[in-house]
């Protein structure tokens, strides 16, 4: 059985999950994976289905975005690819949170850091309302460290770029926030 | 995926709330170091303590450092000394005494705990050598701490013991007179000493213990404080139910990180894991301070009336929440009012609203006693020790743990200030009723039997 990746872009609004459901449904197609945000007005959605014999990601593209575009909704349809998740090897979960003043090029430069170091991201949140008040500026970075990797020598460059961008940045343990947080 | 605010308010905590883990203390086990001349018990003791405690402080910083919550203290705590000294003259002890600071310096822990007798049914030569050798052993140390078990529930107040601290603590305090009597500050009088509180000046290894183990003493007055100031700042209506409540799932949250730091700390040294002590430990800096929670919970200060019902709703809340945290709980567990070490109940002392009686009411509900009080100088060592009595009978009889650090502070009166220095911070010191005067009643000496566990009234 083969699948296929759609991304769903649009202005947010009630009944867009519902929507493309529906299509997935009438076609066929079981929904695996969903995750769907909204950032300011608008949506995303990153859909994961698998289709049923014979059916192809293009066509499946096709009667989406015939149903989905008189809602202005953008869709976006690939091939799923198989294989081993990037992460997947032994590793540990930490989270990087930064606080500062807003500039230009903030995620361009911690991402940076972040990936010569062979640490995948696994989300991502950030939200730049601008200005100089560290507490309306915030990226928040979870992200999985392998084994092999040095998190000192990693927390330590991360800290020297966050200076350099006058950012205050913490490296810490992702089970510390299950700890203070979680039952 | 976490959710912003959890990592937010973990941030908040950590940054402007003082959220840390206060101390892991690490128990060496010492008796199997006795037995021999001095030299040969100094040269086992300083093997055993260097062999275990040697990774000590790095291992607590690196894992601190992997969840970015600072371990403030690293400590040791070795088995009573009265044990594994007991062969050994006063004057051997203090050379002992010699040997476990410079270990402590030599693996950089700033405190080591168990130059400690426990008498409360009786003194043994090794137990009145310890205490004949506490004053000096104090006074040419930095890092050892001493404590003394003087009464327990089951066994009632050893009155002779009780004196010998009364002495003790006056002798103390003359020895480090320039220091205004600092080496008072490492010595605890204690009933009902729990086995395995890792908070100095109390810390022991207790004699049912294991070769080694991990304890960790928790802080956060300060999130406790945040936590209510931000919820009275929403529902200016909370009441005392809620209140109690909200501290309930703070103090979850605090124990939560000493017992995985502890717990991380314990299996990369190959030590067992013992327990968490829950207590709300504050230190000489604003916004740490067990004072400024009581403030916050409506009262002027600490020490007016209602302070006592304020404590034991704290220290209630403070119990449940960690007891929930953790299944491995233990030492003192409840919240510290050690006057000269916070900086909000130093200053209520200074000003008048606490005095020594009302400290001492309020150790019925706390987690220990009178703790870090600076006295007059010209307190006698009779008047000490009856103070050490009463303090005692609350404990006895109420079947908890009380402590008595008193500082008389040579030269000094009521109404001067004490200092210490670092974490032992400074106080004003509070006036004792009767300071100089005769004491009949703690001269008797003997035993005040073990209270009777039926009749509760």
């Amino acid at each position: 059985m083969s699948k296929a990746i759609l991304s769903i872009l649009g202005r947010d609004r009630p009944g867009i999950v519902a929507a493309v459901s529906r299509v997935l449904c009438e076609q066929s197609c079981n929904i695996e994976n969903v995750s769907q945000t909204m950032l300011q007005t608008e949506f995303a959605g990153i859909f994961i289905v698998s289709m049923p014999a014979g059916m192809s990601a293009a066509e499946l593209h096709r009667t989406l975005e015939s149903r989905l575009s008189p809602l202005a909704l953008t869709v976006h349809t690939k091939p799923c690819e198989h294989g081993e998740a990037p992460g997947t090897a032994a590793s540990e979960p930490f989270v990087i949170t930064t606080r500062g003043p807003d500039r230009k090029g903030l995620v361009a430069d911690i991402s940076e850091v972040i990936a010569r170091h062979g640490v995948n991201i696994t989300h991502l949140q950030a939200v730049f309302k601008g200005g100089e008040e560290p507490g309306d500026n915030i990226m928040i970075y979870e992200v999985d460290v392998p084994h092999a990797v040095d998190v000192q020598a990693l927390a330590a460059e991360l800290r020297t770029r966050a200076r350099s961008l006058q950012l205050d940045l913490i490296l810490q343990h992702r089970n510390i926030f299950e700890a203070l947080h979680r039952i | 995926m976490l959710t912003q605010r959890e990592i937010l308010s973990t941030l908040e905590m950590l940054k402007n709330e003082h959220l840390d883990v206060r101390t892991v203390t690490l128990g060496v086990n010492l008796l199997d170091c006795a037995g021999g001349d001095l030299p040969q018990v100094r040269r086992r003791v300083a093997e055993r303590i260097l062999g275990l405690a040697g990774n000590l402080v790095p291992v607590c910083d690196r894992i601190g450092q992997k969840y970015g919550i600072p371990v403030v203290n690293k400590r040791i705590a070795v088995s009573p000394l009265a044990v594994v000294g007991a062969a050994l003259a006063p004057e051997e002890l203090v050379e002992l005494a010699r040997t476990l600071d410079a270990v402590a310096r030599e693996v950089h822990v700033d405190f080591i705990g168990g130059f400690s007798a426990l008498v409360e049914k009786g003194l043994a030569r090794g137990d009145r050598s310890l205490i004949e050798a506490i004053p000096e052993a104090l006074s040419v140390t930095d890092r050892v701490c001493a404590s003394v078990n003087v009464a327990s529930t089951r066994a009632g107040i050893n009155m002779d013991a009780v004196l010998r601290m009364g002495r003790s603590v006056k002798r103390a305090a003359e020895l480090t007179a320039e220091r205004d009597g600092a080496a008072c500050t490492k010595l605890c009088i204690f009933a009902n000493i729990p086995e395995d509180i890792p908070f100095m000046a109390g810390a022991y290894l207790g004699i049912g213990e294991a070769d080694a183990v991990i304890n960790v003493g928790v802080s956060g007055p300060g999130v406790v404080k945040k936590a209510i100031d931000r919820a009275l700042k929403s529902d200016p209506a909370m009441d005392l139910g809620g209140l109690s409540e909200l501290i309930k799932k703070t103090s979850y949250r605090v124990t939560r990180v000493g017992e995985l730091i502890g717990r991380e700390v314990a299996e990369s040294l190959g030590i067992r894991f013992g327990v968490v002590d829950l207590s709300l430990a504050p230190t000489p800096n604003v916004g740490d301070s067990v004072g400024e929670i009581f403030q916050s919970l409506g009262l002027r200060a600490i020490g007016v009336p209602g302070t006592t019902a304020a404590l034991a709703l704290l220290n209630d809340a403070v119990k449940k929440g960690g007891a929930f945290a953790s299944s491995r709980v233990g030492g003192l567990s409840g919240a510290f009012i050690p006057v000269s070490e916070d900086l909000n109940i130093s200053e209520a002392a200074g000003n008048g609203l606490l005095c020594l009686e009302k400290l001492e009411a309020i150790t019925s509900v706390c987690s220990v006693g009178l703790d870090m009080v600076a006295i007059p100088g010209d307190t006698t060592a009779e008047t000490i020790a009856a103070i050490i009595a009463d303090e005692m009978a609350i404990g006895v009889v109420n079947n908890k743990t009380t402590a008595a650090r008193l500082i008389p502070v040579p030269g000094k009166r009521a109404g001067d200030k004490a200092f210490f220095g670092g974490l032992m911070g400074h106080s004003t010191i509070i006036p004792v009723n009767n300071g100089g005067g005769e004491n009949r009643f703690i001269r008797r000496g003997g035993l005040i039997p073990a209270p009777i566990h039926s009749l509760r009234n």
